[in-house]
């Protein structure tokens, strides 16, 4: 099950403030949407229904507090609402078993793997964050191993 | 089901690092080994450098497993409640499934044990409960294995400080160049008065055996070695086991039993492989030899010996006193945390374990036994960031991005390999349920750790604070430790030797009791599991049994 265009809009909404761009790269520039949605494909397919329905959630806490969709709101309400989910303070009924903060904490956890993890997973593009941080895995450009 | 002639003096099941040294030993002796072995012969390029999927942080995967969802396990939790598990989920318990086993990606650390480590019960009793007991050998008897492993595999360290055992021979190569951080720490050891050095590690610090140095890259442990200077069997002994002519390696051979006579005198073993070497198709096969080594890994050598019961041995062989399987342990790892201070030059070079302290492997007040203490490997981003954030930092947004790059280099932690007590009811047992690929019954793990270790663990993990607050990191944390079970990469235990067959499944040489020519050569035999990281104790067990045998045929 495929995430629909507003729920795609909410996830990258909610991306560019859980990495944002400062002097470096953030989330988006990193690529890192693409590498989740390419996770929720495949090794996280199973995953795919409960955060769809959570990244609609998120636009229905959203519509809630300031009759917008989270994507719309301006930055400082956006990181206010991410902090209140965090804390599993919710205005709407989000469903038991994936609550508001299991749901940030998820997504939280794919951000930080797409964008910290090797380039060829997506999710960090041109080894940006690595760049940012004084990482380089030093691989001899010409194994000698067999 | 097709035969293959009997061919073989020797069979051997698994080519990891306990497997893969009997094949040198045996094959050099001038034996026809047949090695059979699950997984396949990766090359370099086989195995990804991919930071989500290894055998460090396997998130989705890892870059060894050629069959991710044919061969699960069953796993147990305190509770009670039992899932079905895959290789890369912790409750798995793995170590690599390919030739050379868990040394194809492993960490290199080279430990001998204390000398007490092999008389555990004799120095601090056994707790009720805990099946804590001695090892039928002696440090003095496995010196000289000890001393062939590391010159044979190549280890790297300083002689003169390695002193907590003692020694003859200086090891083959250099130690690990000194680092900053380690300097750092030695300094902070030096004001409390404990002894720190560089410690042994399996690498080619220099050209060693026709293989290339370290260059020292930043992605090392769970990945495979781009300039081969990583040390095990499979790029040591076992290439000299094929170089003879006498060796045959199988891969993709998966082990489903070993077969016995009414003596009990193993005379083959039933195995399923592809029907051509690149085959999806595969077949049933049986072979036989005069002898038949256990080289499985913990978990899958006791598998094994459940899987092999037969009408005179209805609870597996070797089994008769009940011990295959149970006492399955690995080591609790307390992990402490800390920052460097600000503007510390850390060039943050590969491998990254640079320093260590035996100070707290025994004589700790009140106290069974004890670890070794050690700076670790060089930290991928992504692992420094799920795991060595000070906990007080928001996990998102600025300023979280802001610390990734202030702290990382400022990372620190030290971790210990705490000596387990260990507990019968942790074990390896049949599910009655889940089957694999081939329709056979797969390992169920349960049970814990004895109670004891926890205490232990805790006591090295204060120490392991006292030890970065002495040396002036800025910030210091690390997580209390909870009862479970704990085999993972460091899996022992499950045949243990025992002179007596009523406390064991092997006899001092790695015998199955009751089995004449059926021997284990991999971590299963490890009584206790020291306080320090297993393997070299692996390999030069196999180097003695191995030995062992081939005098006798
Ligand atoms: C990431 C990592 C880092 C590590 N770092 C260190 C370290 O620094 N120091 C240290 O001392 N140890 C370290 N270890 C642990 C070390 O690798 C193991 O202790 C060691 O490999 C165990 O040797 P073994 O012979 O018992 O089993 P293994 O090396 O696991 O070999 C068992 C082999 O048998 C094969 N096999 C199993 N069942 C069957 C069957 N039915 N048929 C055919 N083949 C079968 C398996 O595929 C495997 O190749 C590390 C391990 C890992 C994964
Ligand atoms: S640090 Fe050295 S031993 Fe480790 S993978 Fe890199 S080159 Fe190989």
């Amino acid at each position: 099950m495929p995430l629909t265009p507003q729920q795609i809009e909410a996830l990258r909404a909610l991306l560019d403030r859980l990495i944002p761009e400062d002097e470096f790269p953030g989330a988006l520039a990193a690529g890192t949407d693409k590498f989740i949605l390419q996770l929720l494909t495949h090794a996280c397919a199973a995953e795919t229904p409960i955060i769809a329905q959570s990244l609609t959630q998120l636009d229905a806490e959203a519509i809630a507090r300031h009759d917008l969709p989270f994507g719309k709101l301006p930055i400082a309400a956006q990181d206010a609402l991410i902090y209140e989910l965090e804390h599993n303070r919710t205005a709407t009924a989000w469903p038991t078993t994936f609550p508001a903060n299991g749901f940030i904490n998820r997504l939280i956890d794919l951000a930080a793997e797409g964008f910290y993890a090797d380039p060829a997973n997506g999710g960090n593009r041109d080894a940006s964050s690595w760049r940012m941080i004084g990482y380089n895995p030093l691989l001899p450009v010409h194994p000698t191993a067999p | 089901m097709s035969a293959t002639a009997s061919t073989y003096d020797v069979i051997i099941i698994g080519a990891g690092l306990g497997g893969g040294i009997a094949a040198g030993v045996l094959a050099e002796a001038g034996q026809r080994v047949l090695l059979l072995e699950r997984g396949r012969d990766l090359r370099y390029r086989d195995i990804p450098g991919d930071h989500l999927r290894h055998h460090r942080l396997s998130l989705y995967g890892d870059n060894t497993t050629y069959d991710p969802t044919g061969h699960p396990r069953v796993f147990v939790d305190p509770q009670g409640r039992s899932r079905t598990v895959f290789p890369h989920e912790a409750d798995y318990h793995n170590n690599a499934l390919t030739v050379g086993g868990g040394a194809r990606i492993w960490g290199m650390q080279a430990w001998r044990f204390h000398p007490d480590d092999f008389r555990m019960a004799s120095r601090y009793g056994t707790p009720t409960g805990s099946s804590l007991a001695d090892w039928p050998v002696s440090y003095a008897d496995l010196a000289p294995f000890y001393e062939r492993a590391e010159q044979e595999i190549g280890v790297a360290g300083d002689h003169a400080a390695t002193d907590y055992a003692p020694r003859d021979r200086p090891f083959p190569l250099p130690p690990v160049p000194a680092t900053p951080t380690g300097a750092w720490l030695a300094r902070g050891a030096a004001k409390l008065g404990w002894n720190a050095f560089t410690p042994p590690l399996a690498v080619n610090t220099k050209p060693y055996l026709g293989r290339n140095a370290c260059v020292q890259c930043r992605q090392c442990i769970g990945f495979a070695c781009p300039t081969d200077a990583r040390n095990g069997s499979h790029n040591t002994l076992l290439p000299r086991a094929l170089a003879t002519g006498r060796c045959t390696l199988i891969t993709r051979a998966h082990v489903a039993r070993v077969l016995t006579d009414a003596s009990g005198r193993a005379y083959g073993v039933e195995y399923f492989a592809p029907t051509t070497p690149d085959s999806a198709q595969t077949e049933r096969r049986k072979v036989h030899a005069a002898t038949i080594i256990l080289a499985g890994g913990a978990i899958e050598t006791a598998r094994l010996l459940l899987l092999s019961a037969s009408a005179q041995h209805p609870l597996g062989l070797g089994n008769h006193s009940d011990h295959v399987g149970r006492h399955l342990q690995g080591h609790y790892y307390p992990v402490v945390s800390g920052l460097l201070p600000a503007g510390f030059e850390n060039p943050n070079l590969g491998p990254g374990v640079s320093i260590a302290t035996t100070q707290f492997n025994h004589g700790n007040p009140g106290i069974i036994g004890g670890a070794m203490l050690a700076n670790d490997f060089v930290k991928l981003p992504i692992i420094f960031w799920r795991s060595h954030l000070p906990p007080d930092l928001p996990r998102w947004g600025l300023a979280n991005k802001k610390a990734m790059r202030e702290l990382y280099l400022r990372g620190i932690d030290l971790r210990g390999p705490v000596q387990e007590i260990p507990s019968p009811d942790s074990r390896v047992t049949l599910d009655a349920h889940i089957r694999d690929y081939f329709g056979l019954p797969v390992a169920r793990l349960s049970g814990t750790t004895h109670p004891e270790t926890i205490r232990t663990a805790e006591y090295i993990r204060a120490r392991a604070e006292d030890w970065l607050r002495a040396a002036g990191a800025e910030h210091v944390w690390s997580s209390p430790m909870d009862l479970r079970l704990s085999a993972s990469q460091h899996q022992a235990g499950t045949a243990r030797l025992a002179a007596d067959p009523r406390d064991g499944v092997t006899d001092p040489y790695g015998r199955v009791h009751g089995h004449d020519n059926l021997w284990v050569t991999d971590g299963s035999l490890n009584v206790t599991n020291g306080g320090f990281n297993p393997a070299l104790t692996i390999m030069a067990l196999a180097f003695r049994t191995a030995t062992k045998i081939a005098a006798k045929s």
